[in-house]
């Protein structure tokens, strides 16, 4: 990961971190129109495309600010493989009805491979914590969210009307929770695996 | 886990154990996979929580911004689509305005490329560096001006802007760019050679700049020689090769 190049299309994931809206027009107007295609051969619609292209970027983004994400092949490849497998994916999952998969001629390059790969994980990953965290207690929601808000632990105690060292162990205690239930289910397993 | 093994995660993650407790910790974290896949997951979630609330209003500003631009590149592009689809003699009609253009261009470039000058190549796209947050009416005014060609304000603007973000590698670019405008060399040079030695996703951009300033320098040999480096994987790449031909 540490010493490979970084590529000049970092520039898209810069301006998306940035949220330069030059730089998403020109995703939008260089690269989406593939996808829409591709989607449509494939038993898709222009919306479900709409759909798939902007879940895609806000991935991206995330995966950009909090993972530091360094392109290190060319956007074109990483975005349409990672747009191709969450398509996949839907059809997989909604799929009572034969689907047909058109597979596209064009080789990607093992870099861009890996890499599509590392993002969807990533945001699969994500999907499934959102979910998770969303069973918690209402206790637990709101700590966690004051913690990470706030910043200091004595701040958020006092919002919380609790002692420093309540909060302190209460913060562990639900972020263990959520590890705990995050563990146990099925599909981080599958994304572990 | 039991509840004291998070509580330790937690202690550890925020340094605040005791030497010993740290080699005792880190060394169950080598012998027991179980505890060491658990604390994996935790810091996972940490980093993921963190982001996900402390960045909250950047990602729904970012995500509103989104879906505007989608909206309008989609339903744009639905209007064109629909009425591409009505007309088989509009299709026919535009493959000879594309086949006419494509030769009035042709013909244009031969001309234009025989005597190859800096003026050939600068034409810039529009650029955007407006961000929600700090120097916001700076940013504005260095994109106005630059996207207006008034580039003695713009490097004004560069200037500044730099003196507080030094690092920021686009605005070095940019900057060097309105020099080469004001054929100030030696300030757009020294910024091309900075960020051609770094490693920035601009360094390929600034190595074509780099040559084009040369160009404009009169200075062909040095201009060939940068061009030569321009490596193919490089946005400039073709234009840098068309341009080699020209010179050498």
């Amino acid at each position: 990961m540490s010493e490979k190049k970084i590529h000049e299309d970092q520039k898209y994931i810069d301006g998306l971190l940035k949220n330069n809206s030059f730089i998403i027009q020109a995703i939008y107007d260089e690269f989406v129109p593939k996808v829409v295609n591709y989607i449509k051969q494939n038993s898709g619609s222009r919306d479900r495309a709409q759909d798939i292209v902007q879940e895609t970027l806000v991935t991206i983004y995330n995966q950009a600010s909090e993972k530091n994400l360094q392109l290190t092949c060319p956007f074109d490849a990483y975005f349409f493989l990672l747009c191709k497998r969450k398509w996949l994916n839907e059809l997989k999952k909604s799929s009572n009805k034969e689907v047909t998969i058109n597979e596209d001629v064009l080789s990607k390059g093992e870099e861009a491979q890996e890499l599509a790969f590392e993002t969807s994980v990533f945001g699969e990953k994500q999907a499934l914590f959102a979910e998770m965290f969303e069973k918690l207690g209402t206790a637990c929601k709101d700590l966690l969210k004051a913690t990470f808000k706030i910043k200091s632990m004595e701040e958020v105690a006092a919002s919380l009307n609790v002692t420093y060292a309540y909060a302190r162990k209460k913060k562990s205690l639900c972020i263990g929770k959520l590890t705990t239930l995050v563990r146990e289910s099925p599909k981080f397993n599958q994304l572990n695996n | 886990m039991k509840e004291q093994d998070y509580i330790v995660f937690e202690s550890y993650s925020s340094n605040e154990l005791s030497e010993d407790e740290v080699i005792t910790f880190e060394a169950k974290l080598k012998s027991d996979p179980e505890f060491a896949e658990a604390f994996k997951t935790y810091k996972e979630l940490s980093s993921f929580l963190e982001h996900t609330f402390e960045n909250e209003e950047k990602s729904n500003a970012f995500k509103k911004n989104l879906e505007n631009i989608s909206d309008s590149h989609f339903n744009e592009n639905k209007d064109v689509s629909e009425f591409e689809g009505k007309t088989k003699t509009y299709t026919l009609f535009k493959y000879i305005i594309a086949a006419s253009v494509a030769l009035l261009f042709g013909i244009f470039t031969v001309n234009q490329f025989s005597n190859p000058t800096y003026g050939d190549f600068n034409n810039y796209d529009a650029i955007s560096l407006t961000v929600r947050g700090a120097n916001d009416d700076l940013l504005k005014t260095a994109e106005n001006t630059f996207n207006t060609k008034n580039f003695a304000s713009a490097e004004e603007a560069f200037k500044q802007l730099i003196e507080l973000d030094k690092d920021n590698s686009e605005l070095k670019l940019y900057r060097a760019i309105s020099n080469i405008e004001l054929s100030n060399f030696e300030t757009s040079d020294n910024l091309l050679e900075d960020l051609r030695n770094g490693n920035s996703a601009y360094k390929n951009k600034a190595i074509w700049y780099l040559a084009l300033s040369k160009l404009k320098q009169d200075d062909k040999g040095a201009c060939v020689d940068i061009l030569k480096t321009i490596p193919e994987d490089a946005d400039d790449y073709k234009r840098a090769q068309k341009l080699l031909n020209k010179l050498d």
